[in-house]
Parts: structure tokens; C-alpha cells; sequence
């Protein structure tokens, strides 16, 4: 493919009264290139993106498009001239099938306004073949899997024409099994001269798919490359700076606490919910970190729900300190000293209108108030000291939730229920679409709660974690547990087998 | 060089949003100001603040039902079957407490089974207080009759809508309190912070281990509350009590004020004090158009065309 820049923006910056958010940054996207964009959450990452989409003007600076200067600030401006975003989440409709979702909004036309069908299939059917994407055009996008909504995303961002695809964090949702599809289709992609950007806290991945680095941090491009020139070391400390780097690298260093102290705290005997998940038992000690993994779609989500009281099991025992329980609401867990961070932050998690102090005492009203009274001076303190604790930026407790970082929601999400001090800590995911930085300091409070003497169960389809932070793992496919590991006597690949493995 | 430029004043416009109310009530109140004087008279003001008074108290029982997201249509028939239960209350020779007492509760439970509907068996809240605003228009006529009621001799009652105390109006000062008190309980107890988590994500809120449902019941419960109050203030006033009170376009004013006040109908962040601003906001707006004369049809349009402005304004930001 000829090696010609089909983005290359000078100079933009951007500037929000006196904050500076983006500087000085020159970026180039050739054909056929796959560029990662890597950096910290507020390294000035979703600022270039929104530069690159139209959705927001730069204060100074200019893109060309293939040689050709673009309006900025003008979202169909750069659709139109081959600019196209996938986002992390999908913006499909689910009741609709794959062809309807590709030309959603845009359907070729006959005379009088009818639909010419034959057309859109016909021009649907070219797209597959041009990019060796194979799917069922008629299939309802909502009985698709994840990964192959997305290649729905990517198809739909080519019907438009587009040249260069923005990708943000594309696999935040996706299994392992599914990335390298979705890698698979972004290769094929190159080969027909599709420019990409790759947005990712995923290391591993920019080393498997990218060609260039881009790396950004404070708002700055700090360095650029080739992928295979830059160990992976160097960059993590690029993209967090010396200090978080260095607890990064040591986090795989901790010492293990299998079994805890020894003391059980949650015993889950044979718990059963008929078609989802069956017969998982194990033992949840005082003081240890467990982790269940496997795939998505393997009701790991559906388990902790039922634990939680916001979901019922239909047979099987629980038993916390020796006591059997059974929750009919979130309400009866929590005051029995159970949190469970969910995992989709937005959707079950926070709330986003409201300020980080809100957000924080949110799940634990009870501990502020006095009869009916809140007590807005402990509220006040309190909250200013778990925000320091956890390191929250800006440390702001009035700042509206919406207006952070996704690292520092997932850290007011915590917080929340760490405020709580729970017995016993659900975490579901606990660092997707999370930077490295705030990863390392996610897994350190987790820590030092265990430490403290919570019983910590958490859920995580990523193994670098599962690896980084377990005391002990538990591989769970499709509703069951295959197997449970001190994490000192397993290894990456004995679980990867697992996890693949004996599906169905 | 153009994109700068408005970009700031983007800057500009979003500094003074929280502004953006008062001013315009401000250039609003000027030029009705400059085009009829009398506008400005001291009389002229207190009548405005009377004529709102139950718009008010019902706008301020409402604020919270629209900040979880939801609406309460039924409030004009509640108005009216709480006068008409005051009045048969004292006609049956039952002390002024009870009937009081009586009207308030018959509010209240309508509100909580509109509550009760619309979160146990999870109906949306504009179909179940549609019905409502029929099931109880239906009632009140079957129970009231097409008669209007009169109250005689009933000093005490009457004093509550035409009182004074201290030169101020008692239904005023109704109104003062009443709005303080759940200005209060947003500001200072557990309920503000459950509300405005519910409007802004209900399913959180439940994650958070509250109890989503029976707060709702309970501040439908309020907004009946508000509607049966205001139908004792309206009896009061007018020393009658009717089935046909409240009639059809008192929910869209209540809803209106509370709009005009910043509170978006999808839910999320709003505040009684802003309800109370945007209540003056329609009574200026109604008042003003009444003081030029104005034709109603004309008044009707303009009230539909400003609701939908600043619905749009508070969804912009």
C-alpha cells in the first residue's frame, strides 16, 4: 500500500479558559497504518478524538484529509471527507437486523421515498466481499455476539466511506477468543488500505496489532514510533510517568495470601439458578482475593447478582460467618456488610449527574445521618479524606461524576463501597476501560483491604489481572466452576486452557 | 477567529446559566414594565403571588416526582375531591381538624396508590396518572354532584384561604412554610440525596441498597398531598367546593412552573428554591399577558411555546 498520510493535523491545541488540554500536537494517520493511541485517562486522548470526529473545534491548528483541509469542528464535515468513530459502547439498535443497522438512517431510496431494498443488499454484499468480512446480513444485531456487533460498527462506518477508523477502546468488552477476531478483521482492514486509529489501555494488544505508538501524557504527544521499536517497559513508563510505572511492575511482585486467615466468611454450597448457573460451591475467606474467571457469557455477572440479593438463586445454601442467608433485596446484603461493585459503571453504578461527595455516600446514607438528619459536616469530611485516599483528580468533591475521567469514576465507584468497610467485597470487572496508572492504584486499595480483613470475590475476564491480584482463581465456563488455584500453583497457561476449554 | 469568538461566548453563556432564570424573569418584568405601567404597582405584585399560591403549593409537592423522572397528571381531581371531602366532612358536623385531616389523607392515598402502581407494578407514571386524573374526576362527580357546595359559617376553614397574618396572607404563608419544609427535607434529610439518585439512575440506586420503591409511593404521596392542600386553600377561597375544580390544564401549569424552574422531565437534578422561581416565572407570564390584554387563545399558545423553549433550553446544557 502507498504510504501517503490520509490524516495529518498540525499544531492543534485546545484550551478550555486557562486549562490547557491539548498542546502542540501533530498527528498522522498513513493508509494502511495501524496506529495505537495510548496515554493515561486525561492525557489529552478523547480531546484529538473529538478533534478528529467534528465534535469539538480546536483552538488552534489544522487537519488535512487526504492533502485536503478540513472545517473543523463540523462532525458531518468529517464523516464526509472518510473520518469514522467506532465507540466503546455500541450504538446499534438491537431490534433491527445487521443490513438495517448499516445503512440505519441513510437508506438508498426509490422515487416517492420507498426503500429499494435490493440496493442496500446489493451494496451490503459488495462492502462484505471488498473487506472479507463475513456476516449474516439478516440476522437481528441483538442475537449477534459482542464481537460481531462490532464488525456491524466497523461495516457501518464503511458503508460511509471511510478511509480512517477511530477505535476506542475496542475490546473493552470483548473475551480474549473474540479480540484476536476483531484483530483478525482490523488486519484485513490494513490490507485494503484502511487507515486506524487504535485506542487502548490494553498493552498487550497494541503489541499484537499495531504498527506505530503514539503516546500522549499532561496533553502532550510525548513520543512516536514504531510499535517494534519500543520495549514494552519503556512504554508504561511513557504513558504513566516513572512513579506509577514502577508500582505497576512491582504489582506482580505481592505476596499471595491463599485462604487468608483462614477464617471462612461466605460459603456457597451447591448454588444453583436453573439455565444459568449450576452447582458452584467454594469458600470466600477473611483476608484473601478471589478471583473467578473465564469468558463473557460464562454468568459470572448473573452469580455475583444472586449473592447480592439483587437477583434470586433457586437452590443451594449461603452461608456468611457460618449463618445461612438468603438476600431479598440489595438492602438486606448491604446491611449485612456485603458491597458488590457492579460493573457497567454508567448503567448500574454511579450517577453521573451528581457530584463525587454524593456519589460517594451514596450506598451508605445510614452511617450519615442522625434520625432523620444528614450530617453534611461528617459527609463533608469524610469525603474529603476518601478522596485524598483514593487519590481522585481533581480532588474535588462538589465535581460532577460526569465530568471525570473513566480511571477516576471507577475510583469514586470504589469508594463508595469501601466507604461501607465491607465484610465481604463483590468487585465485577473492576478496571475495564480503566488507564494503567489507576489500575495500579485500583489493585493497591483492594489490597489493602484485604489486608484490613475483607473477604474480597472478584470477577475479571482480564488474566493479566487475574494474575496480577489473586490470592486464588476459579475458572468458570458457561454457568460452572471447572476449577479453583492458589494463584502461587497455577500459571497463565493452565488457566487460559481452562478457560477455553471444555466449553458446553 | 470565528470559531474563537463563539466558543467563548459559549464560555459566557454557560457562566451565567445559573443565572439565566432570574435574568430573564428580570427583562421580562421590564418590558411589561414599559408597555403598562401598572404592572409594576405594588397590588399588582401581591396579585400575582395570590394567583399563583396553588400552583405553587402543588408545584413544590410535585418537584420531586419529576425529578425521579416521572409525572403526576391526577393532581387537579385530587384538588377537587379534597375540597368537596372538607366540605362534607364539616357538613356532617365534624370538627374542622378532621375535615382538614380527611381532605389531606384522601390526597395522600391517592397519591401513594399512584405511587404504589407505578413502582410495584412498575405501569408508567404518565398512563397510570392519566387514569387517575379520570378515576377521580369520575368519583368526585358521582360524590359531589354538578352542584357547587357552599361553606357557611365555617370562620376557621374560611380563614385559611382569605386570612391574614401580620398583613400577609395566610394562604401565603401556607405556602412559605409548606415549600421551606420540603425545602428542608431535600436540603437536609436522606430523601434529597435518594431522590435525585433515583432520577438519575434508578437501577444504581437500587444497587445501592435503597429503597427505590417506597420512596417513590411516598413522594406521589407528597405530590397528592400538595394537590389535596391546595384544594382546601382553592374551597376556602372561594367558599365553595366543586367536582369540576382543578380542571383540565391545572397539571400542565404545575408541571410548567416546575420546568420553567431548571427541572428537566427526564429526571435528575432540580431543586424546590428553583421551582419556586420558575412558579413566579408563569405567574409573571400570566399575568403580564392579562395586564395587556391579551386574548386567552393568544395566552395559551405563548404559555405552550415558552414551556417548550425551556424544556429544550435545560435539555441544551
Amino acid at each position: 500500500m502507498a504510504d501517503y498520510p490520509l490524516i495529518n493535523a498540525q499544531g492543534l491545541g485546545k484550551t478550555y479558559g486557562s486549562l490547557a488540554v491539548l498542546i502542540d500536537a501533530n498527528f498522522s494517520v498513513s493508509a494502511g497504518e495501524i496506529r495505537a493511541l495510548v496515554g493515561s485517562n486525561g492525557a489529552g486522548k478523547s480531546t484529538l478524538i473529538k478533534i478528529l470526529t467534528g465534535a469539538i473545534t480546536p483552538t488552534s491548528g489544522m487537519v488535512e484529509v487526504n492533502g485536503v483541509e478540513v472545517q473543523l469542528g463540523r462532525p458531518t464535515e468529517m464523516i464526509r471527507s472518510g473520518i469514522a468513530c467506532i465507540y466503546q459502547h455500541s450504538n446499534l439498535a438491537p431490534a433491527m437486523t445487521v443490513l438495517d443497522n448499516i445503512f440505519l438512517g441513510r437508506q438508498p431510496t426509490k422515487r416517492f421515498g420507498f426503500l429499494d431494498r435490493k440496493r442496500q443488499r446489493q451494496e451490503a454484499e459488495e462492502l462484505l466481499q471488498r473487506h472479507a468480512i463475513q456476516i449474516d446480513l439478516d440476522a437481528l444485531v441483538s442475537t449477534l455476539s459482542t464481537v460481531k456487533q462490532k464488525e456491524v460498527e466497523i461495516l457501518k462506518a464503511l458503508a460511509l466511506n471511510a478511509r480512517v477508523l477511530l477505535m476506542d477502546e475496542p475490546t473493552g468488552w470483548l473475551a480474549a477468543s473474540d479480540v484476536r477476531k476483531l484483530h483478525a478483521t482490523i488486519r484485513a482492514l490494513k490490507e485494503r488500505g484502511v487507515g486506524i486509529v487504535y485506542i487502548s489501555h490494553m498493552l498487550d494488544e497494541i503489541f499484537s496489532v499495531c504498527d506505530t505508538v503514539t503516546v500522549m501524557r499532561d496533553g502532550r504527544i510525548i513520543s512516536e514510533g514504531r510499535v517494534a521499536d519500543i520495549p514494552r517497559p519503556k512504554l508504561v513508563k511513557l504513558m504513566v510517568g516513572e512513579k506509577l510505572a514502577k508500582d505497576s511492575a512491582q504489582a506482580g511482585k505481592f505476596k499471595r495470601m491463599a485462604g487468608g486467615t483462614g477464617q471462612v466468611r461466605l460459603s456457597v454450597n451447591s448454588l444453583t439458578k436453573r439455565g444459568v448457573f449450576s452447582d458452584i460451591s467454594f469458600d470466600l475467606h477473611a483476608g484473601e482475593i478471589f478471583c473467578i474467571t473465564g469468558l463473557i457469557g460464562s454468568k459470572r455477572t448473573e452469580f455475583l447478582h444472586t449473592l447480592f440479593g439483587s437477583d434470586q438463586f433457586d437452590s443451594g445454601e449461603l452461608k456468611i460467618d457460618g449463618k445461612v442467608v438468603s438476600f431479598k433485596s440489595p438492602a438486606k446484603a448491604i446491611a449485612s456488610g456485603i458491597g458488590f461493585m457492579t460493573e457497567d459503571r454508567h448503567r448500574e453504578g454511579l450517577m453521573l449527574g451528581l457530584s463525587v461527595s454524593n456519589n460517594l455516600v451514596m450506598a451508605t446514607l445510614k452511617r450519615f445521618q442522625k434520625w432523620a438528619l444528614l450530617k453534611h459536616k461528617k459527609i463533608h469530611s469524610d469525603t474529603g479524606r476518601m478522596i485524598a485516599d483514593l487519590n481522585i483528580q481533581p480532588p474535588d468533591r462538589a465535581k460532577l461524576v460526569r465530568l471525570l475521567s473513566g480511571g477516576n469514576q471507577q475510583k469514586v465507584l470504589l469508594g463508595k463501597w469501601l466507604n461501607l468497610k465491607p465484610k465481604i467485597l463483590l468487585l465485577d470487572e473492576p478496571t475495564v476501560g480503566v488507564d494503567v496508572g489507576a489500575k495500579a492504584e485500583i489493585y493497591a486499595l483492594l489490597r489493602a483491604e484485604r489486608d484490613k480483613g475483607a473477604a474480597i470475590l472478584v470477577v475479571s475476564s482480564d488474566l493479566e489481572e487475574v494474575m496480577t491480584i489473586s490470592d486464588r482463581i476459579a475458572v468458570m465456563v458457561s454457568g460452572r466452576l471447572v476449577a479453583i488455584h492458589d494463584a502461587d500453583r497455577t500459571s497463565l497457561s493452565e488457566i487460559i486452557s481452562e478457560v477455553g476449554g471444555v466449553v458446553q | 477567529m470565528n470559531a474563537r469568538l463563539s466558543s467563548q461566548s459559549i464560555e459566557i453563556f454557560r457562566g451565567l446559566a445559573p443565572y439565566a432564570l432570574p435574568l430573564v424573569i428580570l427583562f421580562i418584568v421590564i418590558m411589561f414594565s414599559i408597555a403598562e405601567p401598572a404592572f409594576l404597582k405594588p397590588e399588582n405584585l401581591v396579585g400575582i403571588i395570590h394567583q399563583m399560591n396553588l400552583i405553587g403549593i402543588m408545584a413544590v409537592a410535585m418537584t420531586f416526582v419529576i425529578m425521579t423522572g416521572g409525572v403526576d397528571l391526577s393532581v387537579g381531581p385530587v384538588l377537587a375531591l379534597s375540597g368537596l371531602t372538607a366540605f362534607f366532612a364539616m357538613d356532617a358536623g365534624l370538627g374542622l381538624p378532621i375535615a382538614i385531616a380527611a381532605a389531606l389523607i384522601v390526597g395522600i392515598l391517592i397519591g401513594m396508590l399512584n405511587g404504589t402502581l407505578i413502582s410495584i407494578l412498575g405501569l408508567p407514571p404518565i398512563i397510570v396518572t392519566l387514569a387517575m386524573l379520570s378515576v377521580v374526576r369520575g368519583f368526585a362527580l358521582i360524590w359531589g354532584g354538578p352542584e357547587w357546595h357552599l361553606i357557611r359559617n365555617q370562620d376557621a376553614f374560611t380563614f385559611i384561604g382569605t386570612g391574614h397574618i401580620g398583613g400577609i396572607s395566610f394562604s401565603i404563608v401556607l405556602l412559605v412554610v409548606f415549600a421551606g419544609v420540603v425545602m428542608f427535607a431535600q436540603n437536609r434529610t436522606p430523601l434529597g440525596l435518594m431522590v435525585s439518585g433515583i432520577g438519575e439512575n434508578e437501577r444504581a440506586a437500587y444497587l445501592s441498597g435503597h429503597r427505590v420503591r417506597l420512596t417513590k409511593i411516598a413522594i406521589y404521596g407528597l405530590s397528592g398531598f400538595g394537590a389535596a392542600l391546595a384544594g382546601i386553600v382553592q374551597s376556602s377561597q372561594v367558599h365553595t367546593s366543586a367536582a369540576v375544580y382543578g380542571e383540565f390544564g391545572t397539571e400542565l401549569d404545575v408541571i410548567a412552573a416546575i420546568v420553567l424552574g431548571g427541572t428537566s422531565l427526564m429526571g435528575g437534578n432540580g431543586s424546590i428554591g428553583r421551582t419556586l422561581i420558575g412558579v413566579v416565572f408563569l405567574g409573571v407570564i400570566n399575568n403580564g399577558m392579562n395586564i395587556l390584554n391579551v386574548q386567552l387563545d393568544i395566552q395559551l399558545i405563548t404559555k405552550g411555546v415558552i414551556i417548550v423553549l425551556a424544556m429544550a433550553l435545560s435539555e441544551l446544557k
